[in-house]
């Protein structure tokens, strides 16, 4: 108990600490000074490098590209859109790093002075924080309750305002423009996937994304919700409402046509008050109060649609399938569930991340697939696997420019040939094998029903097993994800296949490609050696045994009771 | 205040033992002490206090007495209930809880020392005997510091290059495709790393990755990379210099002692 | 041996000299930019001369690219697109080219009643290049009934990044503050859009037609240099044209450009 909870402690009392600090000296970095340099220049340069630049040793092989500083675009920000981030925002950024991205928190190699020095540092490098004026913060204060209503109206607004197009109909990323986006700087870079708030750059907290609307992802092509160019702005939420159903009939009447125009004229109006803000108009009291009131309209929505969006994910990133969470597969009697059947949704999936295969080249410095997702049934003569994982393309077959190379999306399972007996004896390299062979299961896109067995000595030395067993598969793509459905005896009478009985953990390990990635061959996803088992069908001796056990206990303290009146008397 | 009987001072001595060793050692003190030798204490603790007990027949007898009242007296008789019902609920729950446990996955033992070869190479160029090569840059630290210097910075791009995804920005193994690797990255900045290795060794370990790891022992699941194919030599005897010089940690050299 | 010596001496010489060339050609994205005067004062201009004349291109005319339609094709692929970085026309008519006074001080006061438009329609950007002077709202159309995000790729002002819904069929954009050109415009929904601003300062821009023809009118008299900025052939700040404009008379510089070197 008190160790579940010590983490929480220590926190609280570490919040309660730092809010304490951030009172007294957080806001305003201190001015830019040599120690600032030197800190930057051990800790930051070589990715961000000496100028600030995004320009570093590092910086090549990542994406996103380190953060260049001269621009003054920074994604994650208070602020409001084309505002400097405050000096906090970026204290913070320093401090928790940024997941999915190569930048890491600061918190346990810099102390907070050091961090606070390297936010004046990195200020020096843009003049547009020498304007006196505090950048303007996102007012969070109308924040709404995170409820399903809330989630219902989010959803709508996905789909009105284009979220669609990069993100996607469920929002994994996979949205129709996806592939060509390009950042400020010319490089190329992914829509969020939003089934997975572990990677959301500025953090998954409803009030995270809120700001990422209202300020916009300063140097990518996420656009701000300013105000006047978000949907029917100056319009409350039912006149929107009307409108867009006037918008979205093919005919509209004359009545309609009036009507819709009224409606446009006021927009109009709304809009050039908030263009004349944006000019630097100082407005009178009746421009500003309607401003104001187009622009709770939009944070409304804004907060519905965060809602919508913190929806989509879970709350955190599953745990990785070792120890308890090892894969077991379910026994039941009968037919194995085919893909799509409702006997999945019952049981609980396993979490593989997967990582860069950066060990041999050609390497993948920036994967694109995060993990697989793994369910397993077996009955007394075959398994079946349902492996899931997200994928923001559908590629079958697309020609490499450079290499010629014909890239596609694939997936492969491996095993070792013979389970390893007891924990030190050798199990193959995990990245194919070596000395000692694994056995794969390869699947591809371009062929979503067939799955080949492999068998590998080392990543380039594998080849098709002459005698395939019966393996069946069924693969699907759809909004950005690939379900693949595989079933296999549990024996075979191929020596080259692995063999499978209940009880015994056999190690499993994971390749994947995603061609639009680039991903061919060596260059792909990978991960080391997991765990799985057949889970043997729960012993109905715990139905037996203790209550007997129990019983016994009873006799034993009634026998004790009985000798030792016996000594008394 | 009643003076505590025999029973009673045991029965403290035994359940605080075990709360001393389960969570104060293993949360407060240090790292947590594992089941098997938990039980072996405490079986040490039992063994003790029945020589305690067992010395005087008169202790004995002293000890016994609460149990034997308990299990007879007229006034004891709610304590009794409350015991007779305990005792058979808890062995229900512990005998249920073993019959349904379920079997866990095997661990992965690991050798923190794996043995070097004698002979220290580079792809198949024999550099000299493990226990004599020597960083050739590592003289200019004191005869020529500009050599130096750039030596290290060579080996800092390299690491930044190369290292980084695995053994993180500030060397301490937290890099960002670290927490998806099985065995973890090393972390240079624990001093049980870099002073217990002489530079040949890293120099080993650099170059031959997770596939020259010896086949004795244990199963080797390292994701290190065997560097010589896309490192130079130079660039890894910079990048050791880099290692000892961000951490601040010198490597063993060959007069100390282990 | 002693050659050998020689040789590596000598290409070791070539490379001291290469280098420091390669670096100031890094440099040269400073050059790509349009110039504008330090200041600007507006007047009445009375007795203006006009400079006109013709862009052409010289060089083999590589074939106009089709671009890739990736995705609404509905809308988008209506027709076929054409990447405008190069058009050239009848006699090598270069067009999308900016014709500017560099150095002008003062002259006629800017327009700020014009209304620069850019349309999206046929997810394409026209025109290609436009002159927005500072200060002027931009008005983008929408006639396509798909969604579109108007994306500026600013440095000096603020850049701008906004989604024009499906629906919206105009938005207008805030005036800018400061000169700033030429800036990129793209839409980050249909990756193969792209268009070309200057937000300018004085009234003496233009942008040359189909037939590669531009005009500069009510010039105060006097010597100017004439500068070009052209997407795909670049600038010629560093040698501009100077042209002398007399009172009511018209001048004629033409120029020739060629692909500039990657």
């Amino acid at each position: 108990m008190i160790r579940r909870y010590q983490n929480t402690i220590f926190l609280t009392l570490l919040l309660a600490l730092a809010s304490v600090f951030s009172v007294a000296d957080a806001q305003n970095a201190p001015e830019a000074s040599e120690e600032g340099k030197r800190v930057y220049e051990k800790s930051c340069a070589h990715c961000h490098g000496t100028e600030g630049r995004g320009d570093g040793s590092a910086a090549e092989n990542l994406l996103p590209r380190p953060r260049d500083f001269t621009r003054g675009l920074y994604k994650i920000r208070s602020t409001e859109t084309g505002q400097v981030p405050t000096d906090q925002d970026l204290f913070d950024i320093i401090t928790e790093g940024m997941p999915g991205t190569s930048m890491p928190g600061w918190d346990t190699s810099l102390s907070a002075n050091e961090r606070w020095e390297v936010v004046a540092y990195i200020k020096t490098f843009y003049d547009g924080f020498k304007e006196n004026t505090a950048p303007r913060q996102i007012d969070l204060s109308g924040k709404i309750a995170y409820a399903e209503q809330s989630i219902e109206t989010g959803k709508a607004l996905y789909t009105e305002l284009g979220c669609v197009e990069c993100h996607g109909n469920v929002g994994r990323g996979d949205g129709t423009s996806a592939p060509t986006l390009t950042d400020e700087w010319g490089f190329q870079t992914w829509p969020a996937n939003l089934a997975q708030g572990w990677t959301f750059r500025g953090g998954s907290e409803t009030e995270d994304i809120f700001k990422r609307f209202i300020g916009g992802i300063a140097g990518s092509p996420m656009p701000a919700f300013e105000g006047d160019s978000f949907l029917h702005f100056g319009l409350t939420s039912e006149e929107s409402k009307r409108l867009t159903e006037l918008e979205n009939k093919d005919e509209m009447t004359e009545a309609e046509d009036e009507e819709s125009a009224a409606f446009y004229e006021k927009m109009d109006a709304a809009v050039d008050i908030a263009l004349r803000i944006t000019e630097g108009e100082t407005l009178n009291a009746a421009d500003r109060q309607s401003f104001n009131n187009a622009m709770k309209v939009v944070y409304e929505k804004s907060w519905h649609l965060a809602n919508y969006v913190k929806s989509l994910s879970p709350e955190k990133r599953p745990e990785p399938a070792i120890g308890n969470n090892a894969l077991r597969s379910q026994y039941i009697g009968g037919e194995l569930p085919t893909l799509g059947d409702a006997a999945w949704e019952t049981l609980k999936a396993s979490y593989f991340p997967l990582v860069g295969q950066v060990i041999l080249e050609p390497r993948q410095f920036n994967p694109t697939i995060d993990s697989v997702n793994v369910k397993s049934f077996y009955n007394d003569n075959e398994v079946a696997f349902l492996f899931t994982w997200d994928d923001r393309t559908h590629t079958t077959a697309s020609e490499d420019e450079e290499t010629g190379k014909m890239l596609e999306d694939a997936v492969a399972i491996q095993f070792p040939v013979k389970v390893p007996q007891g924990p030190t004896a050798p199990k193959p390299y995990f990245l194919w094998g070596g000395r000692l062979p694994v056995y794969l299961w390869y699947w591809k896109a371009s062929a979503p029903e067939q799955v080949t067995e492999l068998t590998a000595k080392g990543i380039s030395n594998a080849e098709v097993q002459a005698v395939q067993s019966d393996l069946q598969a069924e693969g699907t793509y759809t909004d950005g994800q690939y379900n693949l459905w595989v079933k296999r005896a549990l024996k075979t009478d191929d020596k080259k296949d692995l063999q499978l009985e209940p009880e015994v953990f056999v190690p499993i390990a994971f390749s994947a490609w995603d061609g639009a990635n680039g991903d061919v061959e060596a260059k792909r996803v990978i991960s080391s050696w997991y765990t799985f088992v057949l889970e043997p069908v729960p012993s109905s001796r715990r139905f037996i045994y203790p209550p007997l056990v129990a019983l016994l206990s009873v006799g034993a303290l009634f026998g004790l009771r009985g000798f030792a009146r016996r000594r008394n008397s | 205040m009643k003076r505590l009987s025999l029973f009673t001072k045991c029965l403290i001595i035994f359940v605080g033992c075990w709360v001393f060793l389960r969570f104060i050692v293993g949360n407060v003190i240090s790292v947590p002490i594992p089941g098997s030798v938990v039980a072996m204490y405490m079986g040490l603790i039992i063994i003790a206090i029945l020589v305690h007990i067992s010395v005087e027949d008169s202790r004995f007898r002293e000890f016994l007495r609460p149990i034997h009242e308990t299990l007879i007296d007229d006034n004891k008789r709610l304590r009794r209930r409350v015991i007779a019902v305990l005792i058979p609920f808890a062995l229900l729950a512990y005998t249920y809880s073993i019959f349904a446990q379920r079997a866990n996955p095997p661990g992965n033992p690991r050798d923190a020392h794996p043995s070097p070869p004698l002979e220290l190479t580079y792809k198949d160029e024999v550099i000299g005997k493990m226990q004599e090569v020597e960083n050739p840059f590592r003289h200019y630290e004191k005869d020529d510091p500009e050599a130096f210097k750039a030596h290290v910075e060579n080996g800092r791009r390299v690491y930044y290059q190369n290292c980084f995804y695995c053994h993180g920005d500030d060397l301490d193994g937290q890099g960002h495709f670290a927490p998806h690797l099985q065995p973890l990255p090393a972390n240079f900045q624990d001093p049980g790393i870099i002073p217990n290795f002489q530079e040949s060794f890293l120099f080993w370990r650099i170059s031959k990755g997770g596939p020259g790891l010896p086949a004795a022992g244990t199963p080797w699941d390292s994701a290190m990379p065997v560097w010589e194919d896309m490192l130079t030599k130079d660039e890894i005897w910079d990048v050791i210099l880099f290692l000892s010089d961000y951490t601040g940690y010198q490597p063993r050299t060959f007069g100390e002692g282990h | 041996m002693k050659t050998y010596m020689l040789a590596c001496l000598a290409l070791l010489l070539a490379c001291c000299y290469v280098m420091p060339t390669l670096a100031d050609h890094h440099e040269a994205g400073e050059m790509e930019m349009l110039q504008f005067p330090e200041s600007y004062k507006a007047m009445a201009v009375s007795n203006g001369g006009t400079i006109s004349g013709t862009v052409t291109f010289e060089g083999d005319v590589p074939e106009m690219k089709v671009l890739e339609i990736t995705k609404d094709e509905a809308v988008c692929g209506l027709t076929e697109k054409h990447d405008e970085s190069l058009v050239v026309g009848e006699g090598n008519a270069l067009k999308n080219t900016i014709v500017y006074l560099i150095d002008i001080s003062q002259g006629k006061a800017l327009d700020k009643k014009t209304k620069p438009e850019i349309d999206q329609k046929g997810c394409k950007f026209t025109p290609h290049v436009q002159i927005v002077p500072v200060g002027v709202r931009l008005t983008m159309l929408n006639n396509d009934r798909v969604n579109h995000n108007v994306h500026i790729f600013s440095s000096v002002n603020k850049p701008v990044n906004k989604q024009q819904t499906k629906n919206r069929k105009k938005m207008q954009l805030a005036g800018v503050k400061k000169a700033e050109g030429p800036v990129q415009m793209k839409c980050d929904i249909h990756g193969w859009m792209s268009a070309w601003l200057a937000y300018v300062p004085h009234p003496y821009f233009a942008v040359t037609d189909e037939m590669g023809k531009f005009t500069l009118e009510d010039v105060p008299p006097g010597t100017y240099q004439l500068g070009y900025w052209h997407e795909a052939c670049g600038t010629n700040s560093k040698e501009p044209a100077t042209v002398t404009v007399e009172a009511g008379g018209t001048v004629t510089q033409d120029f020739t450009l060629s692909m500039k070197k990657m």
